[in-house]
C-alpha cells in the first residue's frame, strides 16, 4: 500500500463571491509525478498556493506528508519545495548568495557543499559569482529548481515550470523533473499548459474546470480509456468540455 | 533565531548591493564630513571678523565665539540626521520590505518554515546594522575633524557625547526606517510606499512644530529646536499637545543638550524615553504584519 | 489634434481619478492654511503683548509712545511660500516620476510607441499635461491663501495685493514645473524606476534643503545666539564696513545660496509679497527692477528643465530594462 504524499479533502477557496476552488478531494501517492491541467483561471495556481500554505483555505483541508495545511503549516513548509511561475530572485546578489539565503531559511546551517551538489546535479556550474540579474530565462529557471530542492524536500510543487522557456529549456527541465523523481523519489506536483510535457513526465493527471476537479486518474488509465489514436490533447478537450 | 540572523545578513547584503542605497550612504557621510569643514571655515572667518572689530576699536568685549564648545562643529550634523538621515532611512526601509513583494521572492521565502515576525525582525536588524555602521563612520569622521580643527584630540567627555549623539541618531533613523518598512509592506504602489512616509516625515518635521511654536518651515532647518512663540498661551497649549509627536524636534532637543549647545538647557531624559517609546511601538506595529500583507501584489 | 495634446489630455484624465494626487494637493493646501492661521495667531499675540505694554506704560504715567506692530497681510503667507518651496517641490517630483513610471510599469508604453507619433510628443505631452495640472493647483492655492488671509487673518486685501499674489503665483508655477520636468527626465533616463525617483529626491534634498541651510549656517551673524554684531553692540554702518573686508567669504556663501533654484524662487516671492522688509510697500516697478535677474534665472532654469525632459525622454531611454 502506498502512502499519500498529498491528500486534500473538500479543499475550497473563495475570493469574495468568486469560488476559485471548490471541494477538491484528491490523493497523490508518494513518488508520483502529478500533472494538474486546466484552462486559464481554472484554479490551478490557487490549488498550488493552498498546498504550499501561501493561501489559507476557506473550507476543507489538505495534508502534505501527513502535515495539515491548516493546523501545521510550519510542518508543511519544512517538507516542500516550490517553484512559482516566472520565478524571480534578488538580482543584485550572486547565484551563490541567493541560494545560501534560501537554504538557510530552509534550516541548512552550512549550505555551500549542498549548493554545489545541487548545481552539479543540474549541470549548472561556473556561475556562482555571477549576479542573477544577468541570467537568461532558462538560467533563472534552473536557479528556481535549485532553490526548490536544496533542502531535499519530500514534495516538490512546480507552477507552470515550462512557461516562457525555449524548446531546449523545456527538454532540460523535463529531464530534470524525471531525474528528481527517479533518483531521489521526490513526489512532484505540477501545473502546466503543455500537454506534451504531461504525457512524457507525469504518472497521473487531474483536470480542473472552473475550480472543480473533473478528472483524476493515472496516465496509463486515462490514455487507455480512449481510442489509441487519440492524443492527450484530444482527451483533455473531451474531458474539459464534458464538464463545462 | 536562524531566520532572524539569515534575514539580517541578507538585508545587509541587499542594501549594500543597491547602488541607490550606497549613493545615499555616501551623501550622508559626505555631508557630515563637509559639516565639520564648513564649521571650521566659518569659525576661522568669524574669529577674523572679531579680530577686525577689536583692531578697529569697535568693541572691548571678549570673543563670544571663544567660549563655544568643541562639539559646536558637529551641530550641523543634527540637521543632516533629520534631513538626509531620516530620508535615507525611509528609502532603505521601503526597499527592504518592497523588494520581496516586487520580485515575488516573498513566495519563495514564505513557502519555507519561516516565522514572519522573525523574518521582519531580521530585516529590521540588518538595516539597523547598516545604519549603525554608517553612524559609526560619520562619528569617527566628526571626531577626527574636530580634533584637527582644535589642534588636539577630543577628550573622554566630548567623545562620549559624540557617541551618545550617534546613538540617539540611530534611534531616530530607525523610527523612520520602520515607517518606510511599514508602507513598503502595506502600499499597493511603489510610489505610494515612498511618498507616504515622506509626507509623514514632512508633517512631523515641519507642520507639527509650526503648529506648536509658530516657527516657519525654513526656520525649522535650524539644528536647534524651535521655541514656543512668546506671549501666547494658545501656542503653549498646542505645543504641549503636539510636542510629543514632533519627534524630530525632540531629537534636536536631545542632540543639542548632548552636544552642549548652550542655547538649549534642561534634562534630555524625557525626550530620550519618548523616542525609545516611539521606536518600540513602531517595531511592534511592523513585526505583527500578517502573512497576507507580505504576499500582497503591487499595482505598479 | 496633435499627438502632444492627446498625451496631455490623457494625463489630465488620469490624474483626475488619482487619489494620491488629491491627497498631496490637499495636504499642501492644509499646510498653507495652517501656516496662515499660525502666523495670524502669532501676530495677535504680539498685538496683545503690545497692548499690555502700552497699558502698563500708561499706568506708570509714562508719556513714551511705542510703535505698534503693523500687519502686512501678505506677510502671513510666508509659511505657505516656504511649504511650496519644500513640499511643493517634493510633490512636483513625485508627480513627474509617477507619470513616466506608470507607463513603463503597465507596459502601455509599447502601445504608444508602436503608433506613428512624433519624437517629442510623449515627453511634451507629459510635461504639458503636468504644467496644466500645476497651473490649476497654483490657482487653487492662491485662492485658498487669499481667502485664508481675509477670513483667518482678518486682514484687508487691496487690488495691489492681489496683483502681487498673482505674480508670486506665476513664479510658483514656474518653480513647480521645473521640478516636475526634472523628475520626468530623470525617470526616463533610469533603468530602474525607483532609481529615477531617488536620484530626483537626492537633488531635491541638496538644492531645497541642504544648500540653503549651509548658506544660512555660514552667515557670520548666525554664529552666536542673538547675532554676533548685536552681542558686540556694533552699529549697522560699522557692521557693513567690517563685512566689506570679508567679501570673498560672503561671495562664496551667497554663491552657494544662488546655486539653488529654491533661493531664486524664495527671493522673488519674498520680494513681491513684501515678506522681505527691504521690499515691503515698495512700488511694483521697483521690485521688478530689483528682481529681474532672479526672474530671468528661474524662467531659464524651468526652460532648461523642460528641454532636458524632452531630450531625455526618447524611445531608447523609455524602453530600457526596468524593474
Amino acid at each position: 500500500m502506498t502512502t499519500s504524499a498529498i491528500s486534500t479533502s473538500a479543499l475550497s477557496r473563495s475570493f469574495g463571491a468568486h469560488q476559485a476552488l471548490a471541494d477538491l478531494t484528491l490523493d497523490v501517492a508518494q513518488g508520483e509525478v502529478f500533472g494538474l491541467l486546466g484552462h486559464n483561471g481554472a484554479g490551478k495556481t490557487t490549488t498550488v498556493n493552498l498546498l504550499t500554505t501561501l493561501l489559507e483555505p476557506t473550507a476543507g483541508d489538505a495534508s502534505i506528508s501527513g502535515h495539515s495545511v491548516k493546523t501545521d503549516a510550519a510542518g508543511v513548509r519544512a517538507c516542500i519545495g516550490y517553484l512559482p511561475e516566472n520565478v524571480q530572485f534578488y538580482d543584485n546578489l550572486t547565484l551563490l548568495e541567493n541560494l545560501r539565503f534560501f537554504a538557510r531559511l530552509s534550516g541548512l546551517r552550512r549550505p555551500d557543499a549542498r549548493i554545489r551538489d545541487v548545481l552539479g546535479f543540474l549541470d549548472f556550474t561556473g556561475h556562482d559569482t555571477q549576479r542573477v540579474g544577468t541570467f537568461s530565462k532558462g538560467m533563472r529557471q534552473r536557479v528556481g529548481i535549485a532553490q526548490a530542492v536544496l533542502h531535499s524536500p519530500a514534495v516538490l510543487f512546480l507552477d507552470e515550470p515550462t512557461s516562457g522557456l525555449d524548446p531546449e529549456g523545456v527538454r532540460t527541465l523535463r529531464e530534470t523533473i524525471v531525474r528528481l523523481n527517479h533518483e531521489f523519489g521526490m513526489t512532484i506536483f505540477m501545473n502546466t499548459h503543455l500537454l506534451s510535457e504531461v504525457t512524457k513526465t507525469c504518472t497521473s493527471i487531474g483536470i480542473l474546470n472552473h475550480g472543480r476537479l473533473v478528472h483524476h486518474d493515472s496516465m496509463t488509465n486515462t490514455l487507455a480509456a480512449f481510442p489509441a489514436d487519440e492524443s492527450l490533447e484530444d482527451i483533455y478537450f473531451q474531458l474539459d468540455s464534458a464538464a463545462a | 533565531m536562524n531566520t532572524v540572523l539569515t534575514s539580517a545578513r541578507h538585508e545587509i547584503l541587499c542594501t549594500l548591493r543597491a547602488r541607490v542605497a550606497v549613493l545615499l550612504l555616501v551623501v550622508f557621510l559626505g555631508m557630515v564630513s563637509l559639516s565639520s569643514l564648513i564649521g571650521w571655515i566659518t569659525n576661522t572667518t568669524v574669529t577674523r571678523v572679531y579680530e577686525k572689530i577689536l583692531a578697529d576699536g569697535l568693541t572691548t568685549a571678549p570673543n563670544p565665539f571663544a567660549a563655544v564648545s568643541a562639539l559646536y562643529y558637529s551641530r550641523n550634523s543634527v540637521i543632516y540626521v533629520v534631513l538626509i538621515g531620516a530620508l535615507m532611512a525611509i528609502i532603505l526601509g521601503v526597499q527592504a520590505t518592497l523588494r520581496d513583494r516586487k520580485s515575488a521572492t516573498v513566495d519563495l521565502v514564505l513557502s519555507r518554515p519561516v516565522n514572519t515576525v522573525a523574518r521582519i525582525l531580521g530585516q529590521f536588524l540588518g538595516l539597523g546594522a547598516v545604519i549603525a555602521v554608517v553612524l559609526a563612520a560619520s562619528t569617527t569622521i566628526s571626531w577626527a575633524a574636530i580634533g584637527v580643527i582644535i589642534g588636539t584630540p577630543l577628550g573622554v567627555d566630548p567623545t562620549l557625547r559624540l557617541m551618545g549623539f550617534a546613538a540617539v541618531s540611530w534611534v531616530l533613523m530607525m523610527i523612520f526606517a520602520l515607517l518606510g518598512m511599514l508602507t513598503g509592506l502595506y502600499s499597493r504602489k511603489e510610489t505610494t510606499a515612498l511618498l507616504v512616509p515622506f509626507v509623514v516625515w514632512s508633517a512631523i518635521a515641519f507642520v507639527l512644530p509650526q503648529v506648536g511654536t509658530a516657527a516657519r518651515p525654513v526656520a525649522l532647518l535650524n539644528p536647534v529646536p524651535a521655541l514656543a512663540a512668546s506671549g501666547g498661551t494658545s501656542f503653549d497649549l498646542i505645543g504641549a499637545l503636539t510636542g510629543p509627536f514632533a519627534i524630530t524636534e525632540q531629537f534636536k532637543r536631545v542632540a543639542s543638550i548632548v552636544l552642549r549647545d548652550d542655547s538649549v538647557t534642561g534634562n534630555p531624559v524625557a525626550s530620550i524615553l519618548l523616542l525609545l517609546a516611539v521606536l518600540i511601538a513602531m517595531i511592534w506595529i511592523v513585526v505583527v504584519t500578517p502573512r497576507r500583507a507580505l504576499r500582497s501584489g503591487l499595482n505598479e | 489634434m496633435s499627438d502632444t495634446w492627446i498625451v496631455a489630455e490623457k494625463e489630465l484624465l488620469d490624474l483626475r481619478r488619482d487619489r494620491l494626487f488629491a491627497i498631496l494637493i490637499g495636504f499642501l493646501a492644509i499646510a498653507s492654511l495652517i501656516s496662515v492661521a499660525v502666523a495670524s495667531a502669532d501676530f495677535r499675540n504680539q498685538l496683545d503683548a503690545y497692548n499690555l505694554y502700552v497699558t502698563n506704560l500708561a499706568q506708570s504715567g509714562s508719556t513714551v509712545t511705542a510703535a505698534a506692530p503693523q500687519l502686512f497681510p501678505l506677510k502671513l503667507l510666508r509659511g505657505g511660500i516656504e511649504y511650496l518651496e519644500i513640499l511643493g517641490a517634493l510633490f512636483a517630483i513625485v508627480l513627474g516620476y509617477g507619470t513616466i513610471a506608470k507607463e513603463k510599469y503597465r507596459g502601455t508604453l509599447a502601445l504608444f510607441l508602436s503608433r506613428p507619433v512624433s519624437r517629442f510628443s510623449f515627453a511634451g505631452g507629459k510635461v504639458l499635461g503636468l504644467s496644466i495640472v500645476w497651473l490649476g493647483v497654483v490657482v487653487v492655492l492662491t485662492a485658498v491663501s487669499l481667502v485664508a488671509v481675509v477670513t483667518i487673518g482678518h486682514a484687508p486685501i487691496g487690488g495691489i495685493d492681489v496683483a502681487r499674489l498673482l505674480i508670486a503665483g506665476g513664479f510658483a508655477w514656474l518653480y513647480l514645473v521645473f521640478w516636475t520636468a526634472l523628475a520626468v527626465g530623470l525617470t526616463a533616463l533610469s533603468t530602474r524606476l525607483s532609481t529615477g525617483l531617488i536620484v530626483a529626491l537626492v537633488i531635491w534634498l541638496a538644492f531645497v534643503l541642504i544648500i540653503p541651510q549651509i548658506g544660512d549656517t555660514m552667515d557670520p551673524d548666525n554664529q552666536v545666539p542673538g547675532g554676533l554684531f548685536a552681542t558686540l553692540n556694533i552699529q549697522k554702518t560699522d557692521e557693513l564696513s567690517v563685512l566689506a573686508q570679508f567679501s570673498a567669504f560672503d561671495g562664496i556663501r551667497n554663491g552657494l545660496e544662488v546655486s539653488s533654484v529654491t533661493k531664486h524662487f524664495e527671493r522673488l516671492t519674498f520680494a513681491f509679497l513684501g515678506i522681505k522688509d527691504q521690499y515691503n510697500q515698495l512700488p511694483l516697478g521697483l521690485v521688478w527692477t530689483a528682481m529681474l535677474p532672479y526672474a530671468i534665472t528661474l524662467t531659464a532654469a524651468t526652460l532648461a528643465s523642460v528641454v532636458f525632459a524632452a531630450l531625455a525622454t526618447t524611445r531608447r531611454t523609455l524602453q530600457r530594462n526596468q524593474s
